[in-house]
């Protein structure tokens, strides 16, 4: 299988998605990577004025804010429904030892 | 021929790294200091942040991340994030955005946390801690940046439970917290501790945090590594980040096992920064030691790019100028004040201040009304501060107003109580609630006037014939005995007139 020059990116975002990917995977997805990569490089070539200001979201708008005020939680009876498991108190999980981020 | 070169090579460079004293490295220490911030709601919805309720009961589709759940930023976390960039002389962000850090752990359920890559609310700032030096120059903690982000669930590791599973409660998800970050200017363990103290006290004076380290509410993470000098050159260690330090002892300790495993380290197999990633290393409080959790992700691992889901938060001036307005006097200007205006010894005026915003308004009062800084300072700083420590009250909470301490001390300065009876008399008032003047009669404490007193000394002098010679010849101490015999006698008199009256009397 003739890799693409993002195959270990691929293998890289796979890992750290935790998914598994197997041959025909890696190698559709390596592809579509490459195109996207090549569109955003094609981005890149596009010559702007010094003073434009990148912006980071498709609405303009700023400021959503709301005031520090107490809404009613979900019910949790309902809100556990959604776990693929649970005691009816806490979500069950596999076993995890080291909690490693803050 | 290569191999032989390189053995002996290394082998010298061993023995030179042999020869470095530990004293010689220079210890870097940068902190991440997480900050839960006093908000009634969550970050981005409305969920309750109270500790201790039942699990997963404070939830909604935002904080545990529904698809199509929309965060709606709190207002009330941006203003105490700006409050405390402005009380660490941080420059605010005039714009500030959200990002994703993309993870996965079974406690945050959205597989990411907003949080602040690269626009965060507080820019550089700093920060000044008092050390031990002998220069008694208070040294500067530079502030890289303080960001805003959501905070991760609970797992609880129940490995009684035979199903080897983890629980999970996401009550803690979506909390708001201030990431404070500083550059790598700390030099020693006291120092990390000192500069984490002067924060958690700045952070209580401007009501942006309790600070519970036992509820997790101000976590630390402490990066460490050191510079050895070895043959004119600087050496550095691979930086280790030290994760769950949960009090300021463990911050102190970790800091110092850490030193001297990574120098102890490096003497044996000569690995730097070079060589090697950044590590997260664990403190455990029960072995005392660090442990290695894993290689550190690079920054590129997490992926972050801009929230669609939240949009740009646009700060103005007039938003700041309000806020910086409203900051209360931080305790830094306040030690200066009790220092200059109120002549306080430093470490008594740290003292003073370590207490809280209430403690140093009641000291002022006090020292105002009763015209004596220094007997304030002696009662305060020993009865009062006892008492609040012993019952576990606040000085809000302390049965004697200001005004009748006050007018107690005045009592005191003027001789009418001595120190033995003046705090016989707050012991009464403390515990039963009544005035000064209450206290005194309910103590059968009369003033003793002056011919009162010279029947007391003259029949002293008969009773005490011998004592009065040794004294006449030079045995100035005996007076003492004499003291002691006036107070069996009577009780009100005060010893220190008393004193003065037997030696004038006896002496002329
Ligand atoms: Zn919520």
């Amino acid at each position: 299988m003739p890799d693409t020059p993002e195959q270990p990116i691929v293998n890289q975002v796979a890992r750290l998605a935790r998914i598994h990917l197997d041959e025909q995977q890696l190698k559709s997805s390596g592809e579509k990577l490459e195109q996207i990569l090549g569109f955003v490089s094609q981005l890149e070539q596009i010559e702007l004025p010094k003073d434009v200001i990148p912006f980071f979201g498709a609405i303009e708008s700023v400021n959503a804010i709301r005031d520090d005020q107490l809404q009613t939680s979900v019910p949790r009876e309902k809100i556990l429904d959604n776990a693929p498991e649970s005691d009816g108190e806490f979500y069950l999980v596999p076993p995890v030892f080291k909690p490693t981020d803050s | 021929m290569e191999d032989s070169v390189l053995n002996s090579n290394s082998n010298s460079q061993s023995n030179n790294r042999q020869t470095v004293p530990f004293n010689d490295a220079k210890i870097i220490i940068g902190l991440e200091v997480h900050v839960q911030l006093d908000t009634d709601s969550k970050l981005f919805c409305g969920c309750s942040t109270r500790f201790g309720e039942a699990a997963n009961s404070q939830t909604c589709v935002v904080c545990t991340g529904m698809p199509g759940a929309l965060p709606v930023i709190n207002q009330r976390a941006l203003e105490l994030s700006i409050r405390t960039g402005l009380s660490l002389n941080c420059r605010i962000a005039r714009s500030t955005k959200w990002d994703r850090k993309n993870y996965f752990y079974p406690d945050l359920p959205k597989g990411y946390q907003i949080s602040q890559f690269d626009q965060p609310i507080c820019g550089p700032g700093h920060l000044d801690i008092q050390t031990t030096e002998a220069s008694g120059q208070p040294r500067r903690i530079r502030i890289e940046r303080a960001h805003l982000e959501e905070d991760a669930g609970k797992s609880i590791h129940d490995e009684s439970n035979d199903r080897q599973s983890s629980k999970i409660d996401l009550n803690r998800t979506g909390t708001p917290l201030l990431e404070i970050v500083t550059y790598p200017d700390i030099r020693t363990a006291a120092e990390a501790k000192a500069f984490l103290s002067e924060l958690k006290l700045i952070l209580n004076y401007i009501d942006v945090s309790d600070c519970n380290m036992q509820q997790g509410n101000l976590r630390c993470d402490a990066n460490v590594n050191l510079h050895i000098p070895l043959r004119g050159q600087q050496i550095a260690t691979p930086i280790v980040e030290i994760k769950n330090l949960n009090s300021f002892r463990a911050v102190e300790r970790s800091i110092t096992f850490e030193a001297q495993r990574q120098f102890e380290g490096w003497q044996e197999n000569g690995v730097t920064i070079a060589d090697a990633p950044k590590q997260t290393r664990g403190w455990n409080d029960h072995t005392q030691m660090t442990t290695l959790q894993r290689e550190k992700e690079d920054s590129a691992d997490y992926r972050y790019f801009p929230d669609p889901d939240l949009i740009a938060v646009k700060i103005e001036e007039t938003q700041i100028k309000q806020i910086r307005s409203q900051l209360v006097q931080l305790p830094a200007i306040l030690r200066e004040l009790l220092v200059k205006e109120y002549n306080l010894k430093p470490d008594d005026a740290a003292v003073i201040v370590s207490q809280g915003r209430g403690v140093v308004d009641y000291f002022l009062t006090v020292a105002d009304g009763c015209e004596n800084s220094r007997v304030a300072n002696n009662w305060i700083g020993q009865e009062v501060l006892r008492h609040l420590n012993e019952s576990n009250q606040t000085i809000q909470q302390y049965p004697v107003s200001h005004q009748q301490f006050t007018e107690l001390l005045k009592l005191v300065i003027a001789g009418t109580l001595d120190q033995t009876r003046g705090k016989e008399v707050l012991n009464a008032m403390v515990e039963h609630s009544i005035s000064s003047e209450e206290a005194i009669k309910q103590l059968g404490i009369k003033s003793v006037d002056n011919s009162e007193l010279v029947t007391l000394c003259e029949t002293l002098m008969d009773e005490n014939q011998n004592v009065v010679e040794q004294i006449r010849s030079g045995n100035e101490k005996a007076i003492g005995m004499l003291i002691g015999k006036a107070r069996k006698k009577n009780p009100n008199a005060n010893p220190g007139l008393v004193k003065a009256m037997l030696s004038k009397m006896i002496t002329g």
